[in-house]
């Protein structure tokens, strides 16, 4: 048997990528990285990301790496919406905690050029209990897509079955078991997750987590990771577990869970 | 010199008759007078002479009768002999000794000496306009087609003088006039020709032989899904025929031929058919052999076989696609299959390998095994391509399938490896079966060194610019391609294949620049290499949006469709205006699309199976849309593949064209003489029929004179004649008026 070198293995190049983040943030990925999964945090206005959320991407792209065969970028970028950057990639987190201020022409041309490439907007409520903030991104996203409107997705939806099969949607707190989303051509592009997923995922400089899930602990912190990978999945896979070849493995393994 | 009188040097028929006529109704009215009368018989007599005289004068002063002296000679009738030079007339003669062009041959020796005094031509028909057969030439090649109706319509609408008479040289096997319908189509062949037409017959005995008379597909057949093969066998001449076995193969380029179906022909009374279902995986252009297995004592073995192009459709492409690991470029690629109806897409991507900590039970996730032995085995030739995305081959099973993937390759099949960490050398694909159908070679990379980082955008190569694969593309961008970041490192383009993108900086060792994206031919598949894991910027990036992301649905539209054959991305088009006939030499027609004038290509020639290479000629374009001919000389019976690759060798994708040649074709399928026909063509025109033995007793048409000099002299001068006609008019007046007569 030929003795195998050294390989370019998919936690080396992550580690590589890791490196060159710090080295050079700015510059163009690295070959294997350039399509890696990246939930880069959507700028709008002139409201900074909460700075205890500002580690969530990372921890998310982490346990991407940690749980699937993707590639991830191990530390996120923030990308303006009125910036030529947000067409770099095609996913965004637009997150907050209060209604977001109105979109200028550049952000709403930003972002339905965006839309209209195919990228996909993930929508975290920070402040579930007050809900303004996704209320107020729909109706600046109503500006974006006049003719798109948020439906109810469910356990029905590929979202739900894109790694882990999940029966509910969670986050830091359990306010909606459901997501939204504003399907075009059969896609969902753009997501509303009323649960502050980023909260659940956060991590502070010593590794503790910032915020307590309630009502489940780290039982739901571990449903709300789970959430987040099927998420990057499904925006690295689109809806290929939507493909017949699927089907009747996941709906054995649905029929064998308990209600 | 010959010398005759006529009634009149210048009246017509018509008023000499008149003159007759009225010089008889006057005898008749003088002859009831004088009975009338009962004059003495002497003076009676007396003055019916005089009025017999004065009535004949007056007659020849009227006509004034001539001397004519005429140089004249006799002319031969024209005669046209149609000599059948189908493949038909190469089958065995009576007895079996020599063929029917030999007798074919004699025959027309023996009509030119039957028919000397005649004014003979001899022309050999096939299809359409007869060709002219000059002074004692004989039928040498065959010519495709054995179309009696068009030879004659070319004889009655030419403008050369009619013939009196045609001969039919013929075995009878004719295309047209059809049996049941001979006379009916005579007709209208000939028009207002009205002619005898002779036959002679070149055979009469039936050959002892086995043979395939039809194969008919039954509809169109489209890839992956059963069509039926009606085939009729049949056994003439006596041979004893019961059960009869019988196959259909499916001819590859460099591969073993591939047996699609067999069965076994019941038959009865000399004749049996049998249905045979067949499905072919492929789209385009196959070939299909379908042979029986006479038995002992068959003289014409050439016809136990029939070669089949068979065009198969396609209804949808039905393709593999396989990810090594889920990333934006696997998404884009996934997102436009499935988006184009025309692409039914079976996907597996690698979600989770062993070294993943899912943190969760089996039952909570949603995913499934991997079945690489199954696709690779019960499934893979189901597909019409396969796309290896970013994969390793080596930890999920499919190294043990790459020699089968390759065969697959060289039988038809279509392969795209898209590059990305795990793809090329790092996907452990160098030396393995598989590195022999890539575009690019594997060789020599040190698998620490399988990966290039540095950012860079393709180039196209002058055969980029040019191939239509990447028209659409640039018609859309230019030239320019998004900066890619890095890319595998392959080695330089193998033999035969296009190199359509090339490195700005880095090279091959061979001090080429290193291909990005290469296609290549092999056997009967195609490939693609891409070295690149960057595609989805053509889709999803700031180059992308200026053009709505439409680049990467162009790019990849037309990288499948060069992959499945689509006419669209094909630089030539090949034709065999005159199909092809085993031992004649064929002639191909060349079109190059998208070439400017006085472009060259290479046209290579080889034998499906053996892959051996027959024959390599090098054509240059005439300017406009002239098609150039070449010329590739007698080939045996089988199948061929000509792939045409314009301008020079590795300058532009190779165009294929796969057609088949046969010794007897639809004109050996029934070797019997078909004298009948003969018959009734020539019983319908009057003619006589005739076996090659008997152009003795062919009736020779009537010479025609033809008169050279003609000269006419009047006996006496005209007023002569009417003073003699005076003068006895006179007299007899004066002897009526004696005999008391008014």
């Amino acid at each position: 048997m030929a003795h195998r070198r050294l390989r370019l293995t998919r936690r080396r190049l992550a580690l590589a990528a890791f490196a060159l983040a710090l080295a050079a943030p700015l510059k163009a990925a690295a070959f294997g990285e350039g399509g890696a999964f990246n939930p880069r945090l959507l700028i709008t206005g002139t409201r900074e990301p909460s700075p205890r959320r500002k580690t969530a991407p990372g921890r998310w792209s982490l346990e991407v790496v940690h749980r699937t065969s993707a590639p991830a970028r191990l530390v996120p970028t923030q990308v303006r919406a009125d910036a030529v950057e947000l067409l770099a990639e095609p996913f965004a987190v637009w997150a907050g905690s209060q209604a977001p201020e109105s979109l200028t022409a550049r952000e709403i041309t930003g972002l339905r050029r965006f839309i209209a490439l195919g990228g996909v907007l993930l929508v975290d409520e920070l402040e579930p209990s007050e809900g303004s903030f996704i209320k107020g991104a729909k109706e600046q996203l109503a500006r974006v897509l006049p003719d798109g409107s948020p439906i109810v997705i469910g356990e029905d939806n590929v979202v739900f079955r894109a790694f882990y099969l999940l029966r509910k949607a969670t986050g830091r707190v359990q306010k909606d078991a459901k997501l939204e989303a504003i399907i075009r051509g059969g896609v969902a592009q753009v997501i509303f997750s009323p649960n502050d997923l980023l909260g659940a995922l956060a991590r502070d400089a010593g590794g503790a987590h910032p915020f307590e899930p309630t009502p489940g602990g780290e039982s739901q912190r571990e449903q709300a990771i789970r959430l987040a990978v099927n998420i990057a999945m499904y925006v690295l896979c689109s809806n290929y577990k939507d493909d017949q070849v699927h089907a009747p493995f996941l709906m054995r393994r649905r029929g064998s869970e308990s209600p | 010199m010959t010398e005759s009188w006529a009634f009149s040097g210048d009246l017509g028929g018509a008023f000499i008759v008149v003159a007759f006529c009225l010089g008889g109704a006057s005898l008749v009215l003088l002859l009831a007078e004088l009975f009338g009368r009962r004059k003495e018989s002497a003076a009676g007599l007396l003055v019916g002479a005089s009025g017999v005289l004065a009535l004949g004068l007056l007659m020849l002063a009227v006509l004034r009768p001539v001397r004519v002296f005429e140089r004249s000679n006799n002319v031969g009738a024209r005669l046209l002999v149609l000599a059948d030079a189908s493949r038909s007339i190469d089958l065995p003669a009576d007895g079996g000794t020599g063929s029917r062009r030999a007798v074919a041959n004699r025959a027309l020796a023996s009509l030119r000496d039957h028919f000397a005094s005649v004014r003979v031509a001899q022309f050999a028909f096939g299809r359409g306009e007869p060709v002219p057969l000059e002074g004692n030439d004989v039928l040498r090649q065959p010519m495709p087609g054995s179309d009696l109706s068009a030879a004659l319509e070319a004889v009655a609408r030419g403008t050369d003088e009619l013939p009196q008479a045609l001969v039919i040289v013929s075995d009878g096997r004719l295309e047209r006039p059809s049996d049941g319908a001979v006379e009916a189509m005579l007709r209208a062949a000939l028009g207002r020709l009205s002619v005898p037409i002779h036959t002679v017959s070149l055979a009469t005995e039936e050959p002892r032989d086995a043979s395939v008379r039809s194969v008919r597909l039954a509809g169109s057949v489209v890839a992956h899904q059963p069509a039926r093969l009606e085939v009729e066998v049949a056994c003439t001449g006596g041979l004893v025929c019961r059960d009869l076995d019988i196959a259909a193969t499916e001819l590859h380029l460099g591969e073993p031929s591939v047996v699609r179906a067999s069965g076994v022909v019941h038959m009865v009374d000399g004749r049996g058919t049998v249905s045979l279902e067949v499905t072919l995986d492929r789209a385009g252009r196959r070939i299909l052999e379908v042979a029986i297995m006479a038995p002992e004592g068959d003289s014409i073995p050439e016809n136990n076989r029939r070669f089949v192009t068979v065009d198969v459709a396609r209804d949808r492409v039905r393709l593999l696609h396989v990810a090594g690991r889920p990333t934006y470029d696997v998404r884009s690629l996934r997102t436009w299959l499935k988006s184009d109806a025309s692409v039914d897409v079976v996907a597996f991507f690698i979600l989770r390998t062993r070294t993943d900590d899912v943190g969760a039970s089996q039952d909570d996730l949603a995913l499934i095994p991997f079945p690489v032995d199954e696709l690779f085995t019960k499934h893979l030739q189901s597909f019409d391509a396969v796309v290896l995305q970013d994969f390793d081959a080596e930890p999920y099973g499919l190294s043990i399938h790459l020699r089968r993937l390759a065969a697959y390759v060289r039988q038809g099949g279509g392969l795209i490896m898209v590059g990305g960490p795990n793809g090329f050398v790092a996907g452990n694909y160098a030396q393995t079966p598989l590195a022999d159908v890539l575009p690019v070679s594997l060789r020599g990379i040190p698998e620490d060194q399988a990966v290039d980082l540095a950012t860079f955008a393709p180039t196209l190569t002058r055969a980029g610019r040019r191939a239509p694969v990447l028209e659409p593309m640039t018609n859309l961008v230019g030239e320019r391609w998004p900066d890619m970041p890095g890319t595998n490192v392959v080695g330089d383009a193998r033999e035969g294949a296009t190199v359509l993108l090339e490195h700005p900086r880095r090279r091959t060792a061979s001090g080429a620049p290193m291909p990005v994206l290469a296609l290549g031919e092999y056997g009967s598949g195609r490939t693609i290499a891409l070295t690149v894991d960057g595609s989805h910027l053509l889709q999803f990036s700031a180059f992308a949006s200026e053009s709505g992301g439409r680049p990467h649905g162009a790019f990849w539209d037309a990288m499948l469709g060069w992959l499945m054959r689509d006419p669209r991305f094909e630089p030539a088009v090949v034709e065999l205006p005159r199909g092809c006939i085993a031992g004649v030499p064929t002639t191909l027609q060349l079109r190059a699309l998208f070439a400017e004038d006085g472009a060259e290509a290479d046209v290579t020639i080889e034998r499906m199976g053996s892959g051996e290479k027959l024959k390599q000629v090098h054509v240059r374009f005439a300017a406009g849309d002239a098609p150039a001919s070449v010329d590739v000389g007698s080939l045996a019976q089988g199948g061929y593949t000509a792939t045409v690759r314009l301008d020079r060798q590795g300058s532009s994708a190779p165009s294929r064209h796969d057609f088949a040649c046969e010794v007897g074709g639809d004109e050996w399928a029934d070797p019997r003489p078909d004298g009948a026909r003969l018959e009734a063509i020539a019983k319908a025109t009057g003619g006589v029929a005739v076996s090659y033995d008997g152009i003795a007793k062919l009736p020779l048409p009537r010479a025609t004179r033809v008169v050279s000099e003609r000269r006419v002299e009047a006996w006496l001068p005209p007023w002569s004649w009417t003073a003699l006609a005076a003068l006895a008019m006179g007299g007899h007046w004066f002897l009526r008026r004696r005999v008391g007569l008014a």
